[in-house]
């Protein structure tokens, strides 16, 4: 068992759950303070004591259940199974009495495992099949080729074989002292059935055990949790579910900037300030005066590209950037497909999920309905909002940089660059792809400060903490 | 004030929650049951108003421990939180002591002397008569076994969240002035939290974890007829479904329990006795607040009324009443 739970602890780790040394410690504690027949209670102990990120309980539902319940339920069904298949007049209670009144005045010689058979036990099955897929060593199982060799050790631990050999001895016994050719009909049916059913089962058992450690199942799961979902293929659940994640990376952010801020604010002591702030109580100094170390805030330019395949990077950043406005003096959003235009009033007027609704619909300044085109978006906020930019402004354009084939006008992205503090691209193709096709980021990287690839909420996230906010 | 016997089992968590008017789950009642066996703090996490400052309260009176309550917010500190000192009690005895403190400096010739000499009677004026305990302070010194609630520790700043780190590892608080005060008893712990911003790992660590969700249709309307008890049946099981509805659609704030509760009792008043268009339009601002969820909640109700009316038809066709006109008393 304890193993077990070992085991179960690094599934999660390796899912991305963080669990630490102590709180797999504090999970045993757990476990010894309950009984354990309850598979829910069980479930609830590991949960509150390992995992402490609400967002990581579906990710712990799944993992539990493919672990823990998966081969309980498949057990179950193979048992039902042999039961099931006994005919209608069959009553398991009434046989398994009649067997425990013989077998008093019985002398045999019946193994753990045959006794769990002849009563039919599912719970302590479960346990020993465990218990000999632990001595079998099936957690060194690697691949599907292995299945038949790691199940035939199991039921070598388990001594399968003699196991059938007692229950054989148990039922000559049976009919020597005179129980029914007719009982022992059903009971050497049921034996035999119960014996295919955990057959079955500890193949099952082992091809269980490949999959937990099978790591393109776990791969498969990291992809598919929200902050690393590819943002080319969200739902619009996930889209919604996304915008609480975005709401509280922000606030995480926002703590951590304001935890860096105060101790950065925190400057020299100053001698000075503090006599004269201390006057009134003649001189003696009550409060203490430090210098501030001043920051100048930035300010943010967002140029966004609102085509299809690449809303759901603008929407988050811009959710991220407007969340965390407090940390700028300024935002101003411009979104574009081809034409450019400014967003900036619709976040001053209405709120924050509101105005991004608009803004990535093109807010009434531009079409959304049109063929990317960068260089025409570029001229024109060359030409027109080009005094906005001055040395104490981040720009950030948000775009994939597929330009079908117009003229790339990179000239204009130096412009701004020169005038602005730095210009970061956020592009959510991988660098591979760019200068590729119809694909002019290669034309403009020369005058881009910093350009990242970002693709999902994990590296959007740690783009606006080191880029944008530092 | 004696405390009651210590939790037996998870059913008898959940067995005396209930006698105190307190409907949980399984769930909550087998976290509550570790946390007062492994005495660790809960840390209880959830949407607003679906009970996790009640949760606290009520494990109190069911253990029939005295509740401290620690409310936070931002720019709550240590001295607000664990003690501070009383410095106008201070100076008061200091005035009324001038004559004894005359005699202590009778003799000295310098002022350094004079110093020395009140110096050493430095702990009169720091020692525990001056100190005003905080509720922190106050749980570890407690005679009696306690329960520590943190309210809302997520509205605190992240260094008030370092300081609860290290009291809640070992439950000791010093006073430089005084020296290391220990706890008699370790309290229980809850710490609830809205989420506003995420508690640290190290924080988390040091905790259970619960998390209380919006509660199933079932069990809402259980906690509805405990908590309004007369309430009509058919009018009971529309509202909890309507509610269930409402908090399934894209809203700015889902409505709570809580307001479920409120928007029971206000239906009662009205003397309602089953869900009326018009009636649950009216009163809908008690459980939603912003305009916008306002209007999605009305085409859903709409639909479900709809859907309600479609399958009475089918079940069984009979003569409607005349629409009986109710008029708004709210607004
Ligand atoms: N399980 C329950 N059984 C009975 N009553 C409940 C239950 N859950 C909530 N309530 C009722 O809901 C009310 C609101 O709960 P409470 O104030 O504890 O919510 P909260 O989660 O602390 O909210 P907030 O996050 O806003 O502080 C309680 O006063 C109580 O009447
Ligand atoms: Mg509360």
């Amino acid at each position: 068992m304890e193993r077990k739970i070992l085991e179960f602890t690094n599934l999660l780790r390796k899912a991305g759950v963080r669990v630490s040394v102590a709180e797999g410690i504090d999970a045993f504690n757990a476990l010894d303070e309950l009984s354990l027949d309850e598979r829910d209670v069980f479930k609830d102990a590991l949960r509150t004591t390992m995992v402490k990120r609400s967002d990581d309980i579906p990710t712990y539902d799944r993992l539990f259940d493919l672990f823990w319940s998966g081969f309980h339920d498949a057990l179950r069904e193979q048992m039902e199974q042999a039961l099931g298949g006994m005919g209608a007049d069959f009553d398991l209670e009434d046989l398994l009495e009649n067997l425990r009144q013989a077998l008093e005045n019985m002398d045999v010689d019946l193994s753990d495992f045959a006794q769990a058979m002849l009563s039919v036990d599912i719970n302590q099955l479960e346990q020993l099949i465990r218990e000999a897929g632990e001595g079998a060593g099936v957690a060194n199982i690697q691949n599907m080729l292995q299945i038949g060799f790691f199940s035939r050790r199991i039921m070598e631990q388990l001594d399968f074989e003699g196991a059938g050999g007692q229950l054989r001895e148990l039922m000559d016994q049976l009919r020597a002292s005179g129980m029914s050719e007719e009982e022992l009909g059903e009971l050497g049916q049921l034996m035999g059935a119960i014996q295919d059913a955990v057959r079955r089962s500890v193949r099952r058992f082992t091809e269980l055990e490949l999959d937990q450690r099978n790591h393109d199942y776990l791969e498969r799961f990291r992809r598919e949790s929200l902050q690393e979902k590819s943002f080319y293929n969200l739902t619009e659940e996930d889209v919604r579910k996304m915008r609480e994640l975005v709401n509280r990376l922000a606030q995480k952010l926002k703590s951590i900037v304001s935890m860096r801020r105060k101790r950065q604010r925190r400057g020299k002591f100053d001698l000075k300030h503090t006599m004269r702030r201390n006057m009134a109580h003649g001189g003696i100094p009550f409060e203490l005066v430090f210098r501030q170390k001043r920051k100048e805030k930035p300010k943010l330019i967002v140029l966004c590209d609102i085509s299809s395949s690449v809303s759901n990077v603008s929407r988050f950043f811009m959710q991220f950037a407007y969340s965390l406005q407090d940390t700028f003096t300024k935002i101003r959003s411009y979104v574009f497909v081809a034409e450019l235009g400014e967003v900036t009033q619709l976040f001053r007027d209405n709120d924050i999920y509101e105005a991004l609704d608009q803004a990535l619909d093109g807010g009434d300044v531009i079409n959304p309905y049109t063929r990317s085109n960068f260089g025409m978006a570029f001229h024109i906020f060359w030409r027109d909002f080009l005094s906005t930019v001055d040395s104490r402004t981040t720009v950030v354009v948000i775009g994939d940089a597929r330009n079908n084939y117009n003229d790339a006008k990179a000239w204009c992205v130096r412009e701004i660059q020169k005038k602005a503090r730095n210009l970061i691209w956020i592009n959510p193709e991988s660098p591979g792809a760019w200068g590729f096709g119809d694909s002019v980021m290669d034309k403009y990287l020369p005058y881009c400060d910093v350009a990242e690839e970002c693709r999902n909420l994990k590296q959007l996230s740690r783009l606006v903490d080191h880029l944008i906010i530092r | 004030m004696k405390g009651l016997k210590m939790f037996d089992t998870v059913d008898d968590v959940e067995k005396r929650l209930l006698d105190q008017g307190y409907i949980c789950g399984k769930n909550i009642a087998t976290i509550v049951y570790l946390a007062s066996k492994l005495k660790k703090p809960v840390l209880v996490e959830g949407p607003a108003g679906v009970g996790k400052t009640e949760l606290a309260k009520v494990v109190a009176q069911a253990l029939n421990q005295k509740l401290l309550r620690l409310q936070c917010y931002e720019g709550l500190d240590e001295s607000k939180a664990l003690y501070e000192w009383e410095y106008s009690k201070q100076l008061l005895y200091t005035q009324m002591l001038r004559d004894k403190i005359g005699e202590v400096i009778k003799g000295t010739t310098t002022l350094r002397d004079a110093a020395e000499k009140i110096g050493e009677q430095d702990d009169v004026f720091f020692s525990e008569r001056f100190v005003v305990p905080r509720p922190l302070m106050t749980a570890i010194t407690s005679e009696e076994p306690v329960l520590l609630l943190i309210d809302e520790v997520d509205k605190s700043d992240p260094e008030f969240e370092a300081f609860l780190l290290e009291v809640l590892s070992d439950f000791t608080v010093s006073i430089p002035e005084i020296g290391t005060i220990h706890a008699k008893h370790i309290p229980l712990v809850f710490l609830t939290s809205n989420d506003a911003r995420e508690m640290t790992d190290a924080l988390k660590r040091r905790c259970l974890h619960l998390y209380i969700d919006f509660p199933e249709e079932a069990q809402e309307l259980e906690i509805l007829r405990m908590k309004v008890p007369g309430i009509d049946d058919r009018l009971a099981q529309d509202l909890v479904e309507l509610i269930q509805r409402i908090r399934g659609l894209d809203l700015k704030k889902a409505p709570s329990i809580s307001e479920t509760l409120d928007w029971a009792r206000a239906l009662m008043v009205l003397n309602a006795d089953k869900l009326d268009e018009a009636m649950v339009s009216d009163t809908l601002n008690i459980i939603l607040k912003h305009q916008g969820d306002i209007a999605k909640a009305q085409t859903e109700l709409s639909k479900l009324l709809q859907q309600k009316a479609a399958a009475a038809k089918a079940e069984q066709p009979q003569q409607v009443d005349p629409p009986v006109e109710k008029k708004s008393i709210l607004h």
